[in-house]
């Protein structure tokens, strides 16, 4: 589904502070799996996730999405891509203070015009789905750590898209929602969809879940 | 077309929730801006329509006024002069004025006196500023129909020796009116008691605030003129494209006449409305030039949370072409409702309040102002001239700042981690 073949990803290139995050990473990701990429801080994981949902290009080598070349799109059709295929969900929720949790959930489906009642009953369903449709009109600031996860995942499904992403899901959530999470990317793969995760986490990575890990280290697989 | 539409809705909807979020930020560019334009425009409208108002007045002024010059000063002109200007070939009528200045001390105020015209119609026109007054038309024409509109009316009031009218402005200025008595001290040192008979109507009072109208014998008796002296003269010329030829043969006649053309006057009247008005355009273009930095400033200085927000809209499926929409619509709500107050606040401070802000520095310094309302006048030229002098400079001011803003990378908001 998504092959990386000889990426190379370097940083301020030609300057004193040069740095390469990746160093000639060939992978290939299959469809309906979870993936876990691991490795320390510094490895290059979240480098790679960016690659891989269309959010930066690699600075050598090709990156293909269901056998098409997507490295050498234009940003205009890498946005396209990223917004109808990827999900999105942060190490932190990321969502936009000052609006509610409705509006923030709706906002990767601003783009595509859709009628606005119909973008409603989708993100309420979203909402019901992770049990939290009863804070859709509260503001976001007052939401708990749990809440504004389950809020920015709904977010990352609003477009439904075929691959999620996730970067560090568990990073700053207690043991008990971490397995809330795991629970949630189980009911996405049992969906069909694509589940790719970068964790340190073992409660992530030895999840029974996971269909293969992917160790990093200094921009490099380990085998 | 349905889902373009609903996105520029979206767009729209965004941007105003995120104004709202950042709320003293943007109220307070808001208020800048506004009073920029406002005072822009205020400027702009009070220029227009006093040059616009003087001119209307000046229309009916007569097409010609004679004076006697001296060693390049106003002189008194002798009225033995008259029946040289009649014989001259186009020459309509002719009229002799009096007219003078007469300084109050107890008010610190300048009045003008005039004498009315010598067929005792209390309707000629007046104009006080240029101190002219027309008299005698042909009926029938129209030209004439025009002329005999009333710059100002007596109000049933009948001058008769020893007694005077006066302006609205000074009647409001020593708190007088029909029936007081006003002493003036006569060239001779006497003091002379004039009985107010009347207050002119206050329609007039551009042309009328500070005119005092008294007889022929009182006016005399107060400055010492003789008989065979009168202030100037009016020339009405029948072909109005005959009037430089009529004045330059009237210089030719009288070497030390000065024959003054209405268009000369009106000319005048431009220059130095247009001077003023350009002068408050200067002095307020460093303010102009203070808000673009502002708005640069404002601009370029996204804030730390705004970067994020970006980043996350990018992240989350944005476009490039998404954000800079945002921020459009985002400078043209502030933009145009700035715009759209200040053009409203200026034309009720220009119209109905008076423009008291500006109106001892573009009406002129006096102790003794007119107390009018101006004729609201806008035109489209005006308004452009204005959205071209602010909207554009904050447009433009805010190009690159949002271009930069709308390019933040999308993985920002992976790289984000503090909250």
């Amino acid at each position: 589904m998504i092959e990386l073949v000889n990426v190379k990803k370097v940083y301020n290139a030609g300057n004193p502070s040069e740095f390469s995050a990746l160093n000639s990473v060939s992978l290939h990701i299959a469809e309906n799996k979870v993936t876990v990429l691991k490795g320390p801080s510094g490895s290059g994981k979240t480098t790679l996730l960016s690659i891989v949902g269309c959010m930066s290009r690699p600075s050598a080598g090709r990156v293909k999405l269901n056998g098409r070349e997507i490295t050498s799109l234009p940003e205009r059709f890498l946005t396209d891509i990223r917004r109808k295929t990827f999900g999105f969900i942060f190490q932190q929720p990321n969502l936009i203070k000052g609006i509610s949790v409705l509006d923030n959930v709706m906002l990767p489906a601003y783009p595509l015009g859709e009628k606005r009642s119909h973008l409603k009953i989708k993100a309420m369903k979203g909402l019901s789905e992770l049990n939290i449709a009863n804070k859709a009109a509260s503001k976001v600031e007052w939401l708990s750590g749990g809440e504004a996860q389950r809020a920015s995942i709904v977010r990352a499904l609003i477009n439904d898209p075929h691959i999620i992403i996730a970067d560090e899901p568990t990073a700053h959530l207690d043991t008990r929602l971490s397995y809330r999470f795991m629970e949630i990317i189980e009911k996405f793969k049992s969906e069909g969809k694509t589940v790719i995760i970068t964790s340190h986490d073992p409660l992530v990575y030895e999840s029974a879940i996971v269909d293969r890990v992917v160790n990093l280290r200094d921009g490099q697989i380990e085998d | 077309m349905r889902a373009w539409i609903e996105k520029q809705r979206y767009i729209i909807d965004f941007t105003i929730s995120s104004l709202l979020r950042r709320k003293v930020k943007n109220f307070g560019l808001l208020a800048l801006y506004t009073l920029i334009v406002f005072i822009l425009a205020s400027t702009m409208f009070f220029t227009y329509s006093i040059k616009k108002e003087a001119s209307l007045i000046l229309k009916d002024a007569p097409e010609i006024v004679v004076q006697k010059i001296v060693a390049g000063r106003h002189d008194l002109f002798p009225a033995s002069y008259i029946e040289t200007i009649k014989k001259i070939r186009g020459v309509a009528a002719v009229e002799s004025r009096l007219w003078g200045y007469y300084y109050d001390s107890l008010v610190s105020a300048n009045y003008t006196l005039l004498t009315p015209p010598s067929n005792g119609s209390p309707t000629h026109n007046v104009k006080s500023s240029a101190k002219t007054t027309v008299v005698e038309s042909e009926s029938g024409d129209q030209q004439a129909v025009d002329m005999a509109k009333p710059l100002f009316e007596l109000n049933g009031a009948v001058l008769e020796p020893e007694t005077l009218i006066i302006g609205n402005g000074i009647a409001r200025l020593r708190n007088i009116g029909k029936g007081d008595y006003m002493p003036f001290l006569a060239f001779d040192g006497k003091v002379i008691n004039l009985k107010i008979a009347g207050v002119l109507s206050s329609q007039s009072e551009l042309v009328s605030s500070d005119l005092m109208l008294i007889t022929e014998d009182d006016y005399r008796k107060l400055f010492g003129i003789d008989k065979g002296y009168v202030t100037d003269l009016t020339v009405a010329v029948s072909n109005p494209s005959e009037v430089a030829m009529v004045a330059s043969k009237i210089k030719k006649r009288l070497p030390q006449a000065r024959p003054i053309i209405r268009d000369e006057i009106l000319r005048t009247y431009d220059s130095i409305f247009n001077w003023r008005g350009g002068m408050m355009i200067v002095i307020f273009s460093a303010a102009v030039l203070a808000f673009v930095i502002f708005a640069w400033d404002k601009a370029s200085g996204l804030s730390a949370g705004e970067r994020r927000e970006i980043g996350i809209l990018k992240a989350v499926g944005w476009e490039t072409s998404d954000v800079i929409q945002m921020k459009f619509w985002e400078g043209a709500v502030v933009s145009l409702t700035a715009f759209f107050t200040g053009v409203i606040l200026a034309y009720i401070h220009v119209f109905f309040t008076g423009p008291m802000v500006f109106e001892p520095a573009l009406k002129g310094w006096s102790n003794l102002y007119p107390n009018f309302e101006l004729t609201p006048f806008v035109n489209i030229e005006q308004l452009t001239t204005l959205f071209f002098l602010t909207v554009v400079p904050y447009t433009v001011a805010t190009i690159v700042p949002i271009w930069k803003a709308a390019t933040i990378d999308p993985d920002s908001a992976m790289r984000f981690t503090g909250e």
